[in-house]
Formats: C-alpha cells, sequence, structure tokens
C-alpha cells in the first residue's frame, strides 16, 4: 500500500543576508548550508497494517511523512502510494489519502465544522448518499453531531482532533497518515481517538502511518514499528522484537508460599533478588525462553502468585537513543553556488 | 472547477464576516488612504498639466487604468500577495494533501473586498478623465470597448508578476523587500507615460515587469499618439504569456517546498 524505496532528503538552508540588500543579493549568489534529514529510508507497509513511525524529535518522521502524502519532493528515491506517486501524480494521491497533523488544523479556521465538511464533499467531489453515510458513521464513532455547527476556532482540542479525523476520513481513503494526532489531549480525549482509530483499522482494514511521541499509542494501536534516528531506519518490526532486539532484561516476580531455595542459576538470568518470599528475577528473553525459567521457578518452591513484567517503552526507546544517538554523524557541508 | 471556486470564495467570505468590525475598519482605513493618493496626483497634476506631450485627462486614464488593475489583483489576489508566510510557516502542507491546485486554493482562500476602495478611486479618475478627454472630442468607442480589455490584461500583468514574485520564497523565504520593486514601484510608474523614464526603466517595463502594455502601449494607438493598430493585440497577448510564464514558474518552484519543521 505503502512502498519507500531509497529515500533521501537534503534540505538546503539558506543564510540569507537580511534587508533589501540582502534579499536582492539573495537571487543571485547565496549561501548554503546542506542537511541531509532523511538518508536513505526503504519500508514496504501492506494493506491494513496499523505503523507507528517513531523517533526523536528531528530525526526525520515530518519529512518523510510530507514525502510520502507528495508535500515535498524526495531529493533521491521512489514512493508509491495506493499504486500512484505522490510526486508525479499528487492530485490522485491526495484523493486516496488522509492526512492529519496534529498541531496544525486541516479545518477552515472560522467557519462551523459542518461548512467544512460540505466543502470536503465539493472538493473530493462525494456523492450525497456516501457523504450522509460517512457523517452518520462519524457521528457514532466520534459524537461530531455535538459540536458540527460550532466554528472550529471555539472548539476543544479533542474536539478539533475529532472533526479533522472525520474531515481526513470523509472521502474514504484507504491509506491515512497522521502525525502527532494525539499531542496535547487529556487521557479521555486520547482514549476515544485510539478507539476510532482502531475500529477503522479493524473493520475498514484502512493503512495506517502514525507517528506519536506517546508511547501508550503505540502500544495500544500499532502492529509494527519503524525506529528511525538521524534519518535512518534504525528498526523495523513489532513491539516485542524492539523489546528483543535491544536485550533489555525482562523481569518476573514471583511469590513463595515459603522462602524458595535456588538451586543453580540459569544462563541468561541477569540478577535474582530475594525479599522475604518473593524473588526478582531479571533475564534475557533470548537466552532464557520464559517457559524454561517458569518451570526452573517452580522447582525452587510452591510459587503463590507470578507476575511477568515487560519493559517501559520509553525505557526502550531512550535506551535505543543513548545507545544510537550520535550528533557528530549529522552531515553538514557548507559552499556557496552561484545562479 | 468553477463550482467548487464559488464555493470556496463564499466560504471565505462568510469567514471574514466573521470580523466584521475589522473588515469595515479595513475597508475605511483604505479608502482613506486611496483618497490621499488621488489629492497628492491632483495636486501634481495641476502643477505640470503635461507631462511628456501627455495632458492632465490622458495621463488621469492611464493613471485609473493602472490604478484599477492593481486594486483588482490586491483584492482577488491577497493569499499569493501574502505567500510569503505559507513558506515562513509552512502553511503550504496543507494546500498540497488537497486534490486540487494548490493556487486555486490560494485563490479562494481570501479575497481582500476592502482593498476595492481602490479600484472605485481609480474608476473615478478614469470616468473624470474620458469626460475631460470628451470634452476634446477624443473619446472614441473603440476606446471605450477596448478599457475592460485593458484592466483584464492589467490584472493578468499583476498577477504574473506577484506570482512570478511569489515563487521566489521558495527560494528565499522572503518577499515583502523584493515586492517593492516587482509590484509596488512599477505599479507607480504605470500612472504615468512610459516614455517619462530613462532607457533602462524603460526596458525593464516592456520586459521583466511589463507593466508599460497595461496601458500606456494600447493608449499610443487608441489616444492616436503614433502607435499602430496591432498594439491593441499585443498587449493581452503579452499579459497571457506572461501569466503561463510566471505559472510555468510556479509550478518549478513548489517542486523546492521546503516546509518546515514540526
Amino acid at each position: 500500500m505503502i512502498e519507500a524505496s531509497g529515500l533521501v532528503k537534503t534540505f538546503r538552508l539558506a543564510r540569507g543576508g537580511n534587508g533589501t540588500l540582502g534579499a536582492l543579493k539573495g537571487l543571485f549568489t547565496r549561501a548554503y548550508t546542506e542537511v541531509q534529514a532523511v538518508k536513505g529510508i526503504s519500508f514496504t507497509i501492506r494493506e491494513g497494517e496499523f505503523v507507528g513511525y517513531i523517533g526523536p524529535n528531528g530525526a526525520g518522521k515530518s519529512t518523510t511523512i510530507k514525502m510520502l502524502a507528495g508535500i515535498l519532493h524526495p531529493t533521491e528515491g521512489e514512493v508509491t502510494v495506493a499504486g500512484c506517486s505522490p510526486q508525479r501524480e499528487r492530485k490522485e494521491v491526495a484523493k486516496r489519502i488522509g492526512v492529519v497533523f496534529g498541531q496544525r488544523t486541516q479545518l477552515w479556521w472560522d467557519l462551523p465544522v459542518r461548512d467544512s465538511m460540505e466543502i470536503l464533499q465539493a472538493m473530493y467531489k462525494i456523492d450525497d448518499r456516501s457523504f450522509r453515510d460517512a457523517m452518520e458513521r462519524f457521528n457514532a464513532l466520534l459524537d461530531l453531531h455535538e459540536f458540527l455547527d460550532i466554528p472550529v476556532r471555539k472548539l476543544s482540542l479533542g474536539q478539533r482532533m475529532r472533526a479533522d479525523l472525520a474531515a481526513a476520513l470523509l472521502h474514504d481513503p484507504p491509506v491515512l497518515f497522521l502525525d502527532e494526532p494525539t499531542i496535547g489531549l487529556d487521557v479521555v480525549a486520547k482514549n476515544k481517538i485510539r478507539q476510532f482509530l482502531r475500529e477503522i483499522n479493524r473493520t475498514d482494514r484502512k493503512t495506517i502511518l502514525l507517528t506519536t511521541h506517546d508511547m501508550d499509542d503505540i502500544e495500544q494501536l500499532c502492529s509494527r514499528i519503524i525506529l528511525i534516528n538521524h534519518g535512518q531506519v534504525m528498526l523495523d518490526g513489532t513491539l516485542d522484537q524492539l523489546r528483543a532486539q535491544i536485550g533489555l532484561p525482562s523481569v518476573i516476580v514471583a511469590e513463595y508460599r515459603e522462602p524458595p531455595a535456588i538451586t543453580g542459576v540459569l544462563d541468561g538470568v541477569e540478577q535474582v533478588e530475594q525479599i522475604g518470599n518473593r524473588l526478582v528475577i531479571h533475564y534475557d528473553k533470548r537466552k532464557t525462553p520464559t517457559p524454561r525459567l517458569l518451570a526452573e521457578i517452580g522447582r525452587w518452591g510452591e510459587p503463590v502468585d507470578i507476575q511477568m513484567k515487560e519493559p517501559d517503552i520509553e525505557e526502550i526507546i531512550r535506551l535505543l537513543y543513548g545507545r544510537v544517538a550520535n550528533p557528530a554523524r549529522l552531515s553538514y557541508t557548507s559552499f556557496s553556488t552561484w545562479y | 472547477m468553477f463550482f467548487l471556486y464559488r464555493k470556496l470564495l463564499a466560504a471565505s467570505i462568510r469567514a471574514q464576516m466573521q470580523y466584521k468590525l475589522n473588515f469595515i475598519a479595513t475597508a475605511v482605513t483604505t479608502a482613506m488612504l486611496s483618497s490621499i493618493d488621488f489629492l497628492i496626483l491632483s495636486a501634481i497634476l495641476h502643477r505640470f498639466d503635461h507631462v511628456k506631450g501627455w495632458n492632465l485627462y490622458e495621463v488621469g486614464l492611464l493613471y485609473g487604468l493602472a490604478s484599477i488593475a492593481v486594486s483588482l489583483y490586491r483584492v482577488l489576489a491577497p493569499e499569493i500577495h501574502d505567500f510569503e508566510r505559507y513558506i515562513v510557516f509552512g502553511e503550504l502542507d496543507q494546500l498540497l494533501t488537497r486534490p486540487v491546485s494548490p493556487l486555486l486554493l490560494l485563490l479562494t482562500r481570501n479575497l481582500e473586498l476592502s482593498r476595492i476602495g481602490g479600484a472605485v478611486q481609480g474608476l473615478v479618475i478614469l470616468i473624470v478623465s474620458l469626460g475631460g478627454l470628451a470634452g476634446q472630442g477624443r473619446v472614441t468607442w473603440l476606446l471605450l470597448s477596448y478599457l475592460p480589455i485593458a484592466v483584464l490584461t492589467g490584472l493578468m500583468i499583476f498577477f504574473a508578476i506577484g506570482l512570478a514574485t511569489a515563487t521566489t520564497a521558495f527560494w528565499t523565504g522572503q518577499l515583502k523587500e523584493l515586492q517593492t520593486f516587482t509590484i509596488f514601484a512599477p505599479a507607480t510608474a504605470a500612472n504615468f507615460p512610459i516614455s517619462l523614464y530613462p532607457g533602462w526603466l524603460k526596458l525593464l517595463f516592456y520586459s521583466v515587469v511589463p507593466v508599460a502594455f497595461l496601458n500606456y502601449v494600447p493608449m499610443l494607438y487608441l489616444l492616436d499618439k503614433g502607435g499602430a493598430w496591432p498594439l491593441l493585440l499585443v498587449a493581452p497577448l503579452v499579459g497571457g504569456v506572461f501569466c503561463w510564464l510566471s505559472i510555468r514558474f510556479w509550478q518549478f518552484g513548489i517542486r523546492h517546498y521546503h516546509s518546515t519543521g514540526s
């Protein structure tokens, strides 16, 4: 559904002069700083996948999404979205995608939500019947009717985001790009949005690419994660694979009826703490499969309760970034060009 | 396409009407500024009643046409004129996710109706000047029927210049200074006969910023200043060609859109 191969985006940041003279001079000669925001990103996303596209600020997330949506032209590489090239057939792609930028509404700021919807109906040439059906669905799933006649600028952030999602899906696009759709929302509003996204992903088989800083979004929604840093893919897989790859110790807390007697330590168990009747075991999943460890735990005494804890996703990201973050690898080249 | 254009325009007018007070204040201010402009011009024209062989009413005709054309451009294309912020704040992003030309979306996002005062002022000067010329027995049916074509030509020329100037923002990110040279100065220059200016400026007004064609060139024939009739066809043709060129330039520029970090 979405295919990116060898995507590169180089920005030339102008170091322009100021004032009239600077502007005039800037037309003819210009000093540039070249920054490579995306350095060869490739991935394939199949229909119905819900992909979390994550990475720290400035990693190139938004730049990639903008290239997929046809806003930016890649310096190198190819993109196909729903069978079309966003660069050569921007309008065709626009009909097949819905876009939500959390930071900025796509609606008509001073007009009631209803007006925006009607304008979009005309813009995307949606027939009346499909329009009515879509609106009914949004009323049911997003409670759109509660604020349909209020100007967008007077909506709460949560309402605005719901309206933006409805607007992005009005023309029933198979692909949805969401850039920070839950940013700034409270827990209740976030949950509402997540429920909605899960529903359209499962029922309508929408292909969704989501960027977020909220790890709950990822944990609750995404079947796959593409993690990027410094414009490169660091990892592409499931959340579990991400956890496993980093080798963060998983944790088992076992509660025994009586203080257990530990007989021999398995390979891959990194640390065992004993506090009275309780054992806290840190182990590496890749070396010690959990069932084997559980069997071992049963041999040490009579467990009454066993809890398993996976490492916190935020911890994973921090660890991974700590390992790969290396600002010196950002390539800056400066030169001057004559036109 | 036309249906969508109308719907989008209606929406932006409705949006503007949400701020009625602001709208009225801007309209009044613009009208006042226009009147001051007009007063200065009549003061100048009363001192020199001939400019390079063009009398008061003839200059008034040039002034009126130039004034109407540039005002209509400002009414119809305010978002192109203020395109800078679409680049600086990355607002162009959302226009590029629509299955419609971003130029159409820009043109329908806003109508600066309060600028219509400038066009009315130009129209008044035009009518007064036509009255004066009629007194000299020099108003022909051809002249009268050509005026709408001249206004349209002027609109095309200012639109072309405005769009080409706006397009440079894809690289420079700034417009205001450049606009002084490409729009404001030429628009003022076109208030007077182009023959007034030194050679290199004349060359500019015939080529890069072709404001000579919006009033001066056709009037050379219509007011019998030594021009031939084909000039009447050349002027709108130049307007059309420049529009086409600037749209091509715009389409080239949009490929170089940088957007902004989120």
